[in-house]
């Protein structure tokens, strides 16, 4: 079978077996706590709803304004701030769900937004990313020239090397960061900027929802801002460098197979030809006439130089 | 400035300006909603408190434990088929966030199960994508050879709106299951297929989520997981007819600059040599234009063509080379014919001799005339 084919059916493969043992792990990581905790809860819900004398009916009707309410607790979501917040996570594809368009007109224009964003978004980090290999690069080998190596050229493990702990950093950086101003444990920070940056985007931990935030503590949404957009550039950079000549695989063997279809069929032709020009040659020889010019595309003779 | 640095600050002002430009419009239309709901859900809550004879601190209590339970109110979530449906967000980016793994072990098995499932995922929604294009591609081909049409090749147009044809009919159909199942209205599940396959997966609309689905009904189980896999394939398609180029463009302009750079330092060395080096002409050098521009240099007498000339007096090696317009004054010039290189990656080795040998000699014997001092100089010598 074609390389390609294969290639795409391994990958297949291998992807659904990956997601098995993942829902398997998670499932022995997850379950156990799950059904405790859920147990704690209906119980305290049954002594509240007791304590209270509520019934399932009132109950049911204060939930309801709960669960609808748990947005507003952050604050204002939809003010300048927080619809640019809103904003970056629609294009960058992270999407928290912190805050999602009520209205019909907001999800429609939601649609359109990332319709056109989402790719703009792909093709500017790719592009920054390569722009920052590139002067990565560049130092990388004006430092080992400074060092005195002898071999001064960037090898790809260079690179990666590099790559990966600049991803490895500006998580930390993020993670102390955030856990300074959001209270979280440095742990839980590093989670939430890993899951912010490969655009997972959970929402379980979102940065900026503490009591206004958004619209009083000004540098801090700045940091955040800069920091989800330049965090996303150094994965970039690093997927751009690693990842990206992968998703081409398939492309570029296609376009080898045409090369060499087409070279081929032209080998072929210019043989058939080239061996009816010498046998009509052998047939004259034979017959003492006039020989007939060589090929013209073989041998480039054109008539009137000839001539000259 | 270079090409690269000029396009990628351009995409840099042109996604501020988007983000501005978007932020200001989603104020325009969701501020006013939620300060007139926020109003509204205050008012609500202050009535229930009346009628219930809470005080503020119990409701907040209240308050405390029905959120807690806002992610078991959708049935169990971490049983194999919820943890599949988790793993499907993790891997594809999704990310609901109908459920996040609580302990901290599962946090941490998330975060490397991220980190070598993401790539994977690009990887081979990227390859699965190509071979439905080059199979779309085939099927148009052959549907054109069928309807008779004179050109039969596939353009670029056809394959960008058979691709968004499929993008949107894949939307469609996913609207309409999930409108059936989930009890949303046709547009809000469009929106949860739209916001679920470009990955953004807001979670406030989520799947499988009403009356223990997971659970209960694996044939729907299956059918949304498939949804998902597949619609990310038909997008994931479109994006690599369309997208991908440009995500290569610097790295190519990049690539290209260096090679530009080495040909030209390449060449430079090669004009320093001087003429009768690349006489031999084997076709090893790929540049077009070997011979013009290395003989076209210096000078060459009579004696260096005679030299070159008898130099390939092998009758049936079949090259024919034209020398340049310096010689071509002096009479009868042998023909030189330059065998233009840029083809010789077309044909990897000779093809073989297809000229006679008798070709061959005359055209070199035709050539030599000027040589009949030689000849004759020759002959003399053969007499003693």
């Amino acid at each position: 079978m074609k390389k390609q084919n294969v290639r795409t059916l391994s990958l297949i493969l291998c992807m659904f077996s990956y997601l098995l043992v993942g829902a398997a792990v998670f499932d022995a990581l997850e379950s156990e706590t799950e059904s405790s905790r859920r147990r704690i809860l209906e119980l305290k819900r049954t002594e509240m709803k007791k304590k209270y004398r509520l019934s399932e009916d009132d109950y049911r009707q204060i939930e309801q304004v709960v669960l609808q309410a748990e947005p507003h607790h952050a604050g204002r979501q939809w003010k300048f701030a927080g619809s640019f917040y809103f904003a970056i996570t629609v294009i960058t594809t992270i999407g928290y769900g912190h805050a999602a368009p009520g209205t019909d007109a907001g999800k429609v224009f939601c649609m359109f937004y990332a319709v056109l964003g989402i790719p703009l978004t792909l093709v500017m980090f790719q592009s920054l990313g390569e722009r920052m290999n590139t002067f990565v690069r560049y130092l990388l080998r004006r430092a080992k020239q400074c060092l005195g190596l002898r071999r001064t050229e960037v090898s790809m493990e260079n690179m990666v090397s590099v790559g990966f702990l600049s991803c490895i950093g500006t998580l930390c950086v993020g993670a102390a960061a955030f856990s300074h101003y959001e209270g979280w444990t440095f742990f839980h920070a590093y989670y939430y900027c890993f899951i912010t940056l490969t655009t997972i985007g959970f929402g379980d931990f979102v940065a900026l929802q503490k009591k206004e935030d958004l619209q009083e503590k000004t540098p801090y949404v700045a940091f955040s801002f800069m920091y989800i957009l330049v965090g996303l550039t150094v994965i970039g950079a690093f997927l751009n460098l690693v990842v990206l000549r992968f998703l081409t695989m398939n492309t570029e063997d296609e376009r080898r197979d045409a090369q060499e279809r087409a070279s081929i069929k032209r080998e072929r032709g210019l043989l058939t030809m080239g061996g009816i020009t010498f046998f009509c040659n052998f047939y004259k020889l034979i017959k003492n006439e006039k020989l007939t010019p060589s090929i013209q595309p073989l041998c480039y003779v054109k008539p009137k130089d000839v001539q000259e | 400035m270079k090409k690269q640095n000029v396009r990628t600050l351009v995409l840099i002002m042109s996604i501020f300006t988007y983000l501005l430009v978007g932020a200001a419009v989603f104020d325009t239309l969701e501020s006013k909603q939620e300060r007139s709901q926020k109003r509204k859900l205050d008012e609500r809550k202050w009535e229930l408190i009346q009628k219930y004879n809470l005080t503020k601190v119990n409701f907040d209590e209240l308050e405390v434990v029905m959120l807690q339970l806002k992610p078991h109110k959708a049935g169990v979530q971490w049983k194999f088929a919820g943890s599949f449906y988790f793993a499907i967000t993790v891997i594809t980016t999704i990310g609901y966030g109908h459920a996040a793994p609580s302990t901290d072990s599962g946090k941490v098995f998330c975060m490397f199960y991220a980190l070598l499932g993401i790539p994977l995922t690009l990887v081979m929604f990227q390859s699965m994508g190509e071979r439905i294009n080059t199979l779309v591609r085939f099927l148009f081909h052959r549907v054109k050879q069928c309807l008779g049409l004179h050109h039969t090749e596939v353009s670029m147009a056809n394959m960008v709106t058979v691709g968004f044809f499929s993008c949107m009919s894949t939307l469609c159909v996913g609207a309409a299951a999930f409108s059936h199942y989930e009890g949303w209205s046709f547009f809000h599940a469009y929106y949860y297929c739209f916001i679920t396959l470009t990955t953004i997966g807001f979670g406030d609309y989520v799947a499988l989520q009403k009356d223990h689905a997971l659970q209960n009904d694996p044939r729907y189980v299956a059918f949304c997981f498939v949804y998902i896999l597949t619609g990310l394939t038909v997008i994931g398609a479109f994006l690599n007819l369309v997208v991908l180029r440009f995500l290569m463009m610097n790295t190519e302009d990049e690539r290209r600059d260096a090679e530009q750079k080495a040909l030209l330092s390449t060449r430079g060395e090669k004009n320093a040599d001087g003429g009768l080096s690349a006489v031999s002409v084997s076709a090893s050098t790929s540049s077009s234009t070997p011979l013009a521009t290395t003989t076209g240099g210096t000078k060459r007498g009579p004696k260096d063509v005679y030299n070159e000339v008898l130099g390939f007096q092998t009758v049936c090696s079949c090259l024919w080379y034209r020398s340049r317009e310096n010689l071509q004054g002096q009479g009868s010039i042998p023909m030189i014919i330059n065998r233009d290189l840029g083809f010789s990656d077309q044909y990897p080795g000779d093809t073989g001799c297809v000229c006679s040998p008798n070709q061959c000699i005359s055209s070199i014997a035709s050539g030599l005339n000027f040589l009949t001092p030689f000849r004759a100089f020759a002959k003399r010598r053969s007499s003693v």
